[in-house]
């Protein structure tokens, strides 16, 4: 009955089969290394607690402050003490990352309050403010400092929302696309070129080359000659003329994006644009109204984040086949005013006075706010995109991730690190580091490599493995276990038998 | 970043003393009836950017300079700065273009499908592949048309043929052609829509106003091109064209081939375009025949009548008419008009095997020579060594010269085929070529439903044979040879179809094949680790 009872056939060995099996996990196990390389994720690990530490790490700007009381009578020390004080107790410069130091000794790159009684607005020249204080508040002088101080040092604190939403966000590169707009140049009055190169650089240029600190900008500007609205405006009876308006809701919709070619394809950077648009004789005078439905003087309006337009109402009707000098410089003022809103340019508190002109209407103080500003938002930006990429990366298990992208998280955070060790010496270096900060830590975020085998997922894999892999190895590991059965039966049986064994032997010789 | 901006307030400062570029836009409509009765319409919208040179490939990092235009069209102007191109031709057509009934088209592009070629000159960071890539791609986004499928698969350098119509700027840069077809691309309103935006008055005045997509889309033959070229001592010119031939007698209830601008187009002309320098239509008047037509032309001689569309009273619309004619009679036979007839048919039916077909008729009494140009996606590759010219059944392979072949490399690059044949006079010439359908990746077909895949047009040239320039003499002959214009012809496009998988079931696929390989695995490895053993037939208890 046993098959070891009979006697194998001459070109049989067990030890043949058994080799058999075994050269057949040897390819297996052989195989296994190559399997595992093919198939893994490169997943290189992020550096998640350098990421985490950096929550609530804040940027702190030192600010001195040189107060200056001249010769007069004011009492240096006293007034010195005072202002700190006064800035103690006002916890938004800190809230706002500012450290300020009050001393009466000017270094060259300090801020400098001048202090003189008199009865002027205060008056700002380059990094230094005048302010002179009625001989009767000479008791309260160190609160007016700290005053104008909150709103000079920190000009966004007192933005209402709607201001603060339509401040684009930073980018290294803006386009700026200015655009002629009219309804209906066949019509009466239609503007069929503009001088845009003198308005360029009479009004914009200086805005421009101030703001390119933090920003490039790349211009272009084009003539549109049918530009229709999507909307009827409505009609107003004003002193017995026909006007036409445009309600705010109106404005909302405005741009006829179907109609009018306005988008560029060839870049990624934002978009800024600038329209000045002429009704056509139709719609002419074209107003904006206030939620009354009464018109305003207004003739220009912002779209937060996307840029800003002017509607422009010829005087004289007829077609003028050039728009150039005081109406067009008119609508580039606007258009300034425009951009610089978008850009966050903060602005001055209506009482304040600007000594020189030649500084593009930006004073240093506004500047080095706005480049704080866009420092924090950037450094806070960087941070939050680095916790993402560790978070998502934890989160997804089959997410790739590369050597590129764990060399960005990394430059990112030295750039974050350089941002911190700089914010004490040099703002300018501090938005730099920031801003290179933010966009390899963007790139690193959309990395089209860690995307690969999201759509790829691993059930999909053993679908693919199970009815091949399963089907051999049925037979594979019945083998080793028939085997085994065998081998072992073999030996039990070689023991119970070894006695008998020479018996055995001579009776089949 | 302060440096860069510099660059620009000195550009800015430049542009100033420089003063404005001027800019000049001129349309036209050119209207010629057929023999056939069909109206065939060329638009021309050309804007020229006085004094504008094409960026130097060299500045392609640095800042450029803005672009401030009036009537030249931004989007284009920054496809064009941003990729350094000099040169540009791009045309989407449908239909087939009859060149032996409606003679020579008025624009040269006619191939079935999209035809993009650009000149471009080397140097700077970027390659020239790199920028054709920028380019195709950027193109595709503005004409909403498949242009980015134009990829190395279907690019060639076809020099020959496609010589740059305006001038190269002069400077030590070489420069580079790119040509590419894609004859499956089928032309449609929106790509008209993002066209007409291109021109200062859009559809909405002028005489881009009969510019209707319901007739125009509905006509036997339409096409859209764009032309960018640099012409010395000028400046920029991007030209936009509609080509379209219409039918007259298919739309009029009694069968006359009258026509007018407001029933072929549905479209009159009402508001002149405000910036148009030169705004005319031209119509080709029918010879020999009694006509009239109306309104009466600013002017006219024996073959053309001008309108000066400014000038005209509106709303515009130009009519001719055949008052003696009750009822349009299709011409039984029609002489060709072209001074070549070319047909091209891929014979056989297998999916592996083919036969590409050429005849190539001459249709004068002088002996023609034409350049003949393949540029066959890999999809088609031929067997260059059965290339056999025959005239009436004799073999003339010495008629064939000059072949430059480029083959090609499957999935990677087009084969390009360049030769030029002589054809004597008035006789037909049957050139055969073996051609050989290769396999595709399973992800190389397209995701959509197969009809099969359409090849680009062959090209021809005709031009005059060297030995009649030699001879010469002949008065005759003479006028032969000036009338040839050097005119690239198409060829229709063709059809291939390539063995095709089921798609239908690739889970069904792996589980086949796994069974299959695991029944064979199982019977190998039974076989060889069975253990064989002799059964003694104990004969005692079987007797």
């Amino acid at each position: 009955m046993d098959a070891i009872s009979k006697p194998a056939l001459a070109f049989e060995s067990p030890l043949t089969r058994r080799s058999i099996i075994a050269a057949y996990f040897l390819v297996i196990f052989l195989a296994l290394p190559l399997w595992w390389k093919t198939t893994s994720i490169e997943r290189q690990g992020l550096p998640a607690s350098r990421v985490s530490a950096q929550i609530g790490r804040d940027l702190v700007f030192p600010v001195r402050i040189a107060l200056n009381t001249g010769p007069h009578e004011l009492g240096m020390d006293r007034i010195v003490l005072d202002v700190q004080r006064q800035i103690e107790k006002n916890g938004d410069f800190e809230q706002n990352g500012l450290q300020l130091h009050v001393s009466n000794a000017a270094t060259a790159n300090d801020y400098q309050v001048t202090l003189r009684l008199g009865t002027w607005d205060p008056v700002i020249k380059g990094r230094e403010v005048v302010l002179e204080i009625l001989p009767e508040h000479v008791g309260i002088a160190a609160m007016q400092v700290a005053d104008i101080l909150v709103t000079l040092l920190m000009p966004y604190t007192s933005l209402w929302s709607s201001q603060a939403e339509r401040i684009v966000s930073y980018s290294p590169r803006y386009r700026l696309a200015f655009t002629l707009l009219n309804e209906d140049a066949t019509g009466d009055n239609a503007a069929l070129s503009w001088d845009v190169r003198g308005a360029l650089s009479a009004q914009l240029s200086p805005l421009l080359a101030r703001l390119s600190v933090l920003h490039n900008f790349t211009i272009e500007s084009q003539v549109q000659y049918h530009g229709p609205l999507a909307f009827e405006p409505h009609a107003l009876q004003v002193a017995e003329k026909t006007e036409y308006g445009l309600t705010p809701e109106d404005l909302t919709v405005f741009v006829n994006s179907a109609q009018w070619t306005l988008s560029s394809s060839v870049s990624n950077d934002p978009v800024l644009h600038f329209i000045a648009f002429i009704p056509s004789s139709r719609h002419s005078p074209l107003r904006i109204l206030d939620s009354d439905g009464s018109p305003t003087p207004s003739s220009a309006f912002i779209l937060p984040q996307w840029g800003g337009i002017v509607i422009y109402n010829p005087e004289s009707t007829g077609v003028a086949h050039t728009l150039a000098g005081r109406p067009l410089d008119a609508i580039f003022a606007t258009f300034r005013q425009q951009l610089s809103a978008l850009l966050g340019v903060p602005e001055l508190p209506p009482h304040v006075q600007v000594r020189s002109n030649e500084l593009a209407g930006v004073t240093d103080w506004q500047l080095d706010a706005l480049v704080r500003r866009r420092a924090a938002e950037n450094t806070a930006s960087a941070q939050e995109t680095l916790q993402s990429i560790v978070r998502l990366v934890a989160q997804i298990e089959d997410m790739p991730v590369g050597e590129d992208v764990k060399g960005d998280v990394e430059n990112a955070l030295a750039a974050l690190d350089q941002t911190y060790s700089t914010a004490s010496s040099s703002q300018f270096q501090v938005l730099a580091f920031a801003s290179k900060a933010q966009s390899i830590a963007s790139r690193a975020f959309f990395n089209p490599g860690m995307l690969a085998l999201l759509y790829f997922p691993a059930e999909h894999k053993w679908a693919v493995y199970a009815p091949l892999f399963a089907s051999v190895a049925a037979p594979l590991l019945a083998s080793v276990i028939r085997e085994a059965i065998v081998w072992r039966r073999e030996k039990k049986a070689k023991a119970a038998v070894a006695p008998a064994a020479d018996d055995r032997g001579h009776k089949a010789g | 970043m302060r440096y860069s901006f510099k660059s620009f307030v000195c550009t800015l400062c430049l542009g100033v003393t420089v003063a404005a570029l001027s800019e000049e836009f001129h349309e036209e409509l050119f209207l010629r009836p057929l023999r056939d009765g069909k109206v065939s319409a060329r638009f021309s919208f050309s804007t020229l950017l006085n004094g504008a040179v094409p960026r130097d490939p060299e500045t392609l990092g640095a800042e450029d300079e803005s672009q401030l235009y009036t009537l030249f069209p931004l989007a284009l102007g920054q496809i064009l700065r941003e990729y350094a191109v000099t040169e540009l031709h791009l045309t989407l057509n449908a239909g087939k273009w009859n060149y032996d009934r409606w003679g020579y088209p008025d624009e040269p592009g006619v191939g079935t499908g999209a035809e993009l070629w650009a000149w471009m000159g080397e140097g700077g960071i970027a390659s020239v592949d790199n920028r054709w890539l920028g380019l195709r791609n950027a193109l595709a986004g503005l004409f909403c048309a498949s242009l980015g499928s134009l990829d190395e698969q279907r690019t060639t350098s076809p020099v020959l043929t496609f010589q740059p119509e305006g001038s190269l700027p002069n400077s030590t840069v070489n420069y580079r052609l790119r040509h590419a077809t894609l004859p499956s691309e089928h032309v449609c309103t929106e790509n008209l829509t993002p066209f007409l935006k291109l021109l200062p008055c859009k559809s909405l005045s002028g005489i881009a106003s009969l510019l209707n997509p319901h007739k125009l889309f509905d006509a036997d033959w339409h096409g859209l091109g764009m032309h960018v070229r640099y012409l010395e001592g000028a400046g920029v010119e991007v030209r936009l064209a509609t080509q379209a031939v219409l039918d007259p007698v298919r739309t009029s209830s009694d069968k006359r081939r009258d026509w007018s601008l407001s029933a072929i187009f549905d479209r009159r002309i009402e508001k002149a375009c405000p910036v148009a320098r030169s705004s005319v239509i031209r119509v080709r008047l029918p010879q020999n025949e009694t006509y009239a037509i109306v309104p009466s032309p600013s002017t006219m001689d024996s073959i053309y009548a001008t309108y000066l569309v400014r000038e005209m009273e509106k709303p515009l619309d130009v009519a001719i008419l055949w008052p003696e004619e009750t009822k349009f009679v299709y011409p039984t036979a029609i002489e060709p008009q072209t001074h070549i007839s070319v047909h091209r048919t891929l014979n056989g039916a297998s999916q592996h095997a083919g036969h590409l077909a050429l005849t190539v008729t001459n249709n004068h009494d002088t002996e023609l020579q034409a350049g003949y140009l393949e540029t066959m996606p890999w999809l088609l590759q031929f067997y260059l060594h059965t290339l056999h010219a025959e005239i009436d059944g004799v073999l003339r392979d010495d008629l064939v010269k000059l072949i430059s072949y480029t083959p090609a490399l499957p999935h990677v690059q087009p084969a390009l085929l360049q030769a030029v044949l002589t054809l004597p006079p008035r006789s037909t010439m049957r050139l055969t070529m073996d051609v050989v359908k290769p396999f595709l990746a399973y992800t190389e077909h397209p995701p959509d439903a197969q009809r099969g895949w359409d090849l680009p047009p062959a090209v021809f040239v005709p031009f005059a044979s060297q030995n009649a320039s030699q001879i010469g003499s002949d008065p005759q002959q003479g006028a032969v040879l000036s009338d040839v214009r050097s005119t690239r012809m198409y060829t229709p496009v063709l059809l291939v179809d390539l063995a095709t998988p089921d798609f239908s079931m690739p889970y069904n696929v792996i589980i086949m094949s796994c069974t299959l390989i695991a029944l064979i695995f199982g019977m190998v490895f039974n076989t060889l680790t069975r253990k064989f053993v002799v059964v003694r037939v104990d004969e005692k208890k079987s007797s």
